[in-house]
């Protein structure tokens, strides 16, 4: 039987738009396949180790809850996160978890706040929010059966770009993204998936959840090959609504 | 002055027009009266003596109360309609209050006022009383993140110094609100153990001490963020209450009797109110009473007989059935609806009708942040799940990952098959529940008032 440790990083700081949906996600879809799933949540002055969980999940929080978080990062876990981003552990970062794992954030006052470095990424704060439902193609889930789309939700003032080493998760069809101006979504490298697209992004999104969960078995069991499929039609109907309402199909309005 | 009879008489004007079609639209008349005027609202306001009543939950059944306190005490009063809480909404309001000479026909304005609102609108109205019922996270898409609401509705209080503050001492967002302030305040809230069943929740709003974000500690906790808390590090801990409920001595879901103390008072009371929500929402309709000079009895009349559902829950008899719709917005409020069915005993039939339009949030993300699972404890008693409006199909996947079979969760777009489908599996005697978000609850409700003579909610 696989087994599977989540880990949610500041779930009581950094949960700010439905973030737990993409933890039920991957502990749900992980159940129905009879993967046995712990989920460890670890907060402020929580010890924390790069090597006591497959999946890492940080989410988004209010500039104060972000704030109370600050110290115990930079101290206390930044080198972890580090070196679990390095090892090629999962990790998948959602709004201010993207920015938080970045090296820097600019406030639109010209203010620096130091991030963990962990991704070569940086935000630059912007006055105006970029929000909305959003669709992007990710070429890595493309297959013959799937078109490689993922639907979702942003909600962000921070524009955010990429360093050379760093490959955009997908680009976008309609929406802003990281930045509202290249074109494109989120963030991958090793294995450290970082988005915009928040709250139910994995509910929404099975074919990403599962490529997560695949990752992780492998990391874990090395001669794992591939998930069963699941009945996805709640799943697929949920995504497939918002991409004919943004890509002006059958439009409900 | 003549700008004002001028910006006066249009608006009623429109009002009139308005009314003769129909049209239940209340900001229009206002935004006309102001574009004529632009000082209007600062000019209306010192004809009438205000209320305002501001916070995330609750706001509309806490007016409600505070009407049929003043109503106890004998005072002729206006109040604006939910829904029309912003400046063109409160200015119609007022407005209508007047006679066409411009005389005011009530002496007290009774204001429910949007949280974003508020820091503009209280310098302007000058009330004399500010009830906060709480904070809670809301639809951050259109306001912003919690602390900002909370500092908007301070800036607000700031300039109003004379105003008798009336709180909730159990909400450590709220309660901040009266320290260091030279008004008057009143707390009120829950004792220490009266609810034995709340935890503190992982997705608490105010885990952290406002004023210097360390972890409170609870030694009681209600719902949400709401309890007796105290900052381990700088002190800050729940005031002392005026108005509190000491016991619950019955609770189910057509109600709860109460036991409330406060300044020579001691008082039980029979609440056609159910929920927890309400009983705070009672607490501050009592913290009121008692500022207007009602004594125990006046209070206890007041709160007695009055009557209205979960909320804002509306009910409909149709053929032996019961069909009751609730209004759910943001997530400790459905958490509170979803507590609400659990005290059903009965089988019912439930649907969910969620849009994201902009009065409902345009993210419907937070249906992710609703405790979903807890209707695992009352599966073998839903007959069915339905799901509709702009996002059923979002509702559908988090019920079958809240662990409801998604061959008992069925999708109906359409409003009118919706009810007919649903009613036919309601059993008779049974009820059917559809959950709304705003803006699916105002379209439900024109099918309700054309097909079965649904009233107006305020009326
Ligand atoms: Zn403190």
């Amino acid at each position: 039987m696989y087994e599977l440790t989540i880990c949610h990083l500041y779930p009581d700081l950094l949960n700010l738009y439905g973030d737990r949906g993409n933890i039920i996600a991957l502990t749900k879809r992980c159940e129905w396949r009879g993967i046995q799933v712990r989920v460890k949540q670890v907060s402020l002055n929580d010890p924390f180790r790069p090597d006591e969980f497959d999946i890492l999940f940080i989410g988004g929080g209010q500039d104060y809850e972000q704030s109370i978080i600050q110290d115990d990062l930079q101290k206390g876990k930044r080198d972890a996160v580090r070196e679990a981003v390095e090892s090629g552990r999962v990790i998948l970062a959602v709004c201010g978890g993207l920015q938080l794992l970045g090296r820097y954030y600019r406030t639109h006052d010209g203010k620096d706040i130091e991030c963990i470095g962990a991704v070569d990424l940086w935000t630059h704060g912007g006055q105006e929010r970029l929000i909305g439902n959003l669709v992007f193609e990710c070429e890595f889930l493309k297959n013959e059966h799937f078109d490689g789309l993922v639907a979702g939700f942003e909600n962000h003032s921070g524009k955010t770009w990429l360093g050379p080493g760093v490959k955009p998760m997908g680009r976008v069809l309609k929406g802003f993204g990281l930045n509202g101006e290249d074109g494109f979504e989120g963030a991958i490298y090793r294995n450290t998936y970082c988005t915009y697209t928040h709250g139910s992004l994995l509910p929404k999104n099975p074919a990403l959840t599962d490529h997560l969960i695949t990752l992780a078995l492998r990391n874990r069991y090395p001669g794992f090959e591939s998930l069963e499929p699941l009945n996805d039609a709640f799943e697929s109907a949920a995504r497939d609504a918002v991409i004919k309402r943004l890509m002006g199909k059958n439009s409900s309005r | 002055m003549l700008r004002f009879r001028a910006a006066i008489l249009t608006a009623k004007l429109a009002i009139v027009i308005l009314r003769l079609f129909r049209s239940g639209g209340t900001s229009l008349p206002g935004k006309l009266a102001q574009r004529l005027y632009p000082q209007i609202l600062d000019h209306l306001s010192g004809l009438f003596r205000i209320t305002m009543i501001t916070g995330t939950n609750g706001k509309t059944t806490t007016s409600r109360i505070v009407a049929s306190m003043m109503e106890q005490k004998g005072l002729k009063v206006v109040a604006n309609k939910s829904g029309a809480n912003l400046a063109s909404g409160i200015t119609t309001t007022l407005i209508s209050a007047l006679t066409p000479g411009g005389r005011p026909r009530v002496t007290h304005a009774l204001l429910e006022t949007d949280e974003a609102a508020f820091r503009t609108m209280a310098p302007r109205l000058k009330p004399e009383t500010v009830i906060v019922t709480n904070f809670f996270r809301d639809q951050l898409d259109r306001f912003g993140e919690l602390h900002t609401t909370v500092n908007n509705v301070r800036e607000g209080i700031a300039k109003i110094p004379g105003a008798v503050l009336i709180l909730n001492a159990d909400d450590s967002l709220c309660a901040s609100l009266g320290r260091n302030v030279p008004n008057r305040v009143i707390y009120f809230g829950m004792k220490e153990g009266v609810y034995p069943e709340g935890n503190a929740s992982i997705n608490s709003d105010a885990a952290f001490c406002i004023q210097c974000k360390s972890r409170y500690e609870y030694s009681s906790v209600t719902f949400g963020h709401l309890g007796h808390f105290i900052c381990p590090s700088c002190g800050y801990g729940r005031p002392h209450t005026h108005v509190e409920c000491t016991g619950i001595l019955s609770y189910d879901n057509l109600g709860s009797t109460i036991e409330v103390s406060g300044p020579d008072m001691d008082i039980t009371v029979k609440l056609a109110l159910p929920g927890l929500y309400n009983i705070y929402n009672a607490l501050a309709g009592a913290s009121f009473g008692l500022a207007l000079g009602l004594d125990g009895n006046g209070i206890t009349a007041a709160l007695t007989g009055f009557e209205c559902g979960f909320g804002r829950m509306e009910t409909v008899h149709i053929n032996d059935r019961e069909l009751k719709m609730i209004l759910v917005k943001n997530p400790t409020g459905f958490n509170q609806v979803l507590r609400y069915l659990l005290t059903q005993e009965e089988p019912c039939v439930t649907a969910f009708a969620i849009n994201d339009r902009l009065a409902d949030g345009t993210d419907i993300s937070w249906l992710w942040d609703v405790d979903f699972e807890i209707l695992a404890l009352m599966d073998d008693r839903i007959r069915a799940y339905y799901v509709s409006g702009i996002r059923a199909e979002d509702m559908a996947v988090r019920l079958k990952y809240a662990g409801i079979s998604p061959d008992r969760v069925i999708l109906e777009k359409d409003y009118h098959q919706l009810i007919q489908k649903a009613l036919q599996k309601t059993g008779a005697g049974e009820t059917f529940y559809i959950l709304p978000t705003y803006t699916a609850m105002l379209d439900i409700r024109k099918i309700l008032k054309k097909r079965f003579g649904l009233k107006e909610f305020w009326q």
